[in-house]
Parts: structure tokens; sequence; C-alpha cells
């Protein structure tokens, strides 16, 4: 067998780009552990570097993600992973359930005012503004929300995915500038605001504010999906 | 006497080995997608995991040392799951012009103001009652 012909076998496409995205995602922590930019991050770093790769070997979307779908089918058993944390922080939890909610709604609608504004501000419209609207939750919620309120749920993942990525920097930003007292309120925030990749950092930055930020994007996702309609009667 | 030697070595491999306990994770997700799809409820199979975890802790049915160190290895981890997502760009090329530097401005002026108006909220919540709890305390 030829070295070209081998690099069609699926098998080895998947290998080949399993193994190129759990390294450069090593090599871009490392990268952030020595210089700490919010530019540096890992899931900005890793995937430009393998976009780059691809658009260079002309491989597809289709193609790459063939063989890498197992790591984000990962994601499910991480989400159950938070169970830890939550059931860890219960007596907390407990105690502040009601700050979280206000949180939760705040920043809900927080998110939808200000993109639709946003949208229409900057000449974004149809369904492109509607497929913005259901951001700031994880993706399966996102989908479903955006499906249901006229958006196209594809692009809405893509804009979720980017959401996830912006906030988990933004963040940080925020965190430095803001004088927060409660550790409730620094997981909070990347809860509502980053959902899946900004608990990933939330939970990096402290225990408490990772459980805190693992339960409220739960919550928020649920929320939202509730919701759905009542934000349909709010753009009529 | 038979059943109890086995497991033992079973139930301590379990609190020691990592690798075992994200199987555990593994099969509790499973069991979260088989009831979404049993119900048709519109509920990510990991969700209804983490719910069916939850509500095992609580009940005293399973150990958290158990799942602990697997859990904590996946979050610490957790972002290398998003990394292929992220590439789902390459799809979408007519985001890569002017629309995407309007999107990529959207999104960042709008997370702000939603990271902002959550912390804000729930950290002057926190305030009030901290003072309202030490004020009661005091009467």
């Amino acid at each position: 067998m030829t070295l070209a012909a081998l690099w069609r076998e699926p098998l080895v496409q998947a290998a080949v780009w399993s193994l190129a995205t759990i390294l450069l995602y090593l090599l871009a922590k490392r990268v952030h552990l020595r210089w700490p930019r919010w530019w540096l991050m890992p899931l900005a770093v890793a995937p430009a570097l393998l976009m780059i790769a691809a658009l260079a070997l002309n491989v597809s979307y289709r193609d790459y993600i063939r063989g890498t779908h197992w790591l984000v089918a990962l994601l499910g058993p991480a989400t159950v992973a938070f169970a830890v944390p939550i059931y860890e922080q219960r007596a907390l939890i407990r105690r502040r359930w009601p700050l979280l909610l206000a949180g939760m709604i705040a920043g809900s609608l927080t998110a939808v005012a200000t993109s639709w504004a946003l949208a229409y501000l900057l000449g974004i419209d149809g369904e492109l503004r509607l497929s913005l609207l259901p951001r700031s939750m994880s993706t399966p919620f996102a989908m479903e929300v955006s499906g249901e309120i006229g958006g196209i749920p594809d692009l809405t993942a893509v804009f979720v995915v980017l959401t996830g990525i912006i906030g988990a920097a933004v963040g940080d930003i925020v965190l430095a500038r803001l004088p927060l007292r409660s550790t409730l309120a620094k997981g909070a925030l990347f809860g509502v605001g980053a959902h899946g990749a900004g608990t990933a950092r939330a939970h990096q930055i402290g225990r408490e504010e990772g459980a805190i930020a693992g339960l409220v994007m739960v919550l928020v996702g649920l929320m939202n999906v509730a919701l759905a309609p009542l934000i349909i009667q709010f753009m009529k | 006497m038979m059943q109890r030697n086995i497991l033992i070595p079973a139930h301590r491999l379990l609190r020691r080995n990592r690798l075992v306990q994200i199987g555990l994770l593994g099969a509790f997700w499973a069991a979260g997608e088989a009831l979404a799809r049993a119900t048709g409820l519109p509920l990510p199979g990991g969700i209804i995991g983490m719910a069916l975890a939850l509500v095992l802790f609580l009940a005293g049915g399973l150990k958290v040392a158990s799942m602990k160190r697997g859990a904590n290895w996946m979050l610490a981890e957790m972002l290398l799951f998003f990394v292929p997502a992220v590439l789902a760009l390459l799809d979408h090329r007519e985001l890569f012009g002017m629309l995407g530097l309007k999107i990529f401005a959207l999104i960042i002026v709008s997370t702000t103001a939603v990271m902002c108006v959550t912390a804000l909220t729930v950290d002057l919540c926190y305030r009030w009652t901290e003072r309202h709890d030490a004020r009661r305390a005091v009467a």
C-alpha cells in the first residue's frame, strides 16, 4: 500500500486527527501555563492550529469530526462528573439557592436582550439574529431553543462554542475588574455567561466556583428550554 | 462468603482506579441517554445521568469516593472535549469576513454584559442577605 492510500484510510485519519488534537491541546496548555495571557488560552490556540492544518491539507470538517467525534462525546460523561462537586457543595447551594436563581434570571434576560439589540444595531436580521439569541447555555439546550424560536440550530451550535471560548477569556477579565465578595457570584458568572467552557475555567479557579458554575449551567439550560415560548412572545 | 471475597477487591478497585471511575461516569451517561430515548424527554443524556448520580449520592446508595478521582480528572481536562467542536467553523466560511467580525463583537459585548449583570445581581443579593443575617443575629 502506498503512503497516499494509507493516508486516505479512515482509521488512519481518525488516529492522526485524534492524536493531533490531543497533542496540540496539551502543548497549548503548557504554553498557557508558562505565559498566562487570555489570547493564549488552549481553547483558542489548539483549534486555530488545527484549523490551519485542516485548511492546508484540504481536509473538510466532516472528515475531521468523523475521526474525533469520540472526544466531543466525552462531554456526556464529563457532565455526569459535575454531580461530585455539586454534591460536595450541597450545604452552600441549599442555603443560597435564591441568590443563584436571581442571577440566572437576570443573566438570561440580559443575554437575550443584548443579543437582540446588538444584532439590530449591527444590521444582522432574520434567521441569523434568531440563531444568535440562545447562546448562553450548553449546546443541546441552545439547539432546542433555536429550533423552537425559528433560528438555525446548526449555526447556533457554532455561536454557542464561540461564546464559550470568548466567555472563558472575558470571564477572567470581568473577574479581575469587579469587586466581588462571594464565590457564588464568581461561579454564577461563568455558568450563565459561558456555559461548558466557562464552567471548565471556573473549575480551574476553584472547587466551589466550579461546582456553582456547573449547577448554574445546567439550570440555565433547563430554564431557557422552559422559557423559549415566552421569548417568542417577547419578539412578536 | 465466596461472594464477599470477590466484592471486596472490586470495591477497592473502584475506590482507587481512575479509569474504572471514568467507566462508571460513562455508564451513568449511557443510562441517561437510554432514559432520554425511552421517555422522549428533550434533555441531554449527560444531564439525566448527573441527576441520577446526585440522587444516588443523596440517598446514600453510592459513595462520592467511588467517583471522585475520575470526576476530578474529567473536569480538569474538559476543555479538550470542546476543541473538535470549534472546527465546525470550517463549514461556515461566510463567518470569516465582515459578518464574522460583527458577530465576534456582538458575542464579546453581550457576554461581558451577561457576566457583569449575573455577578453583580448575585453579589449584591449576597451582601444584602449577609447584612440582614447579621442584624438578625444582633437582635
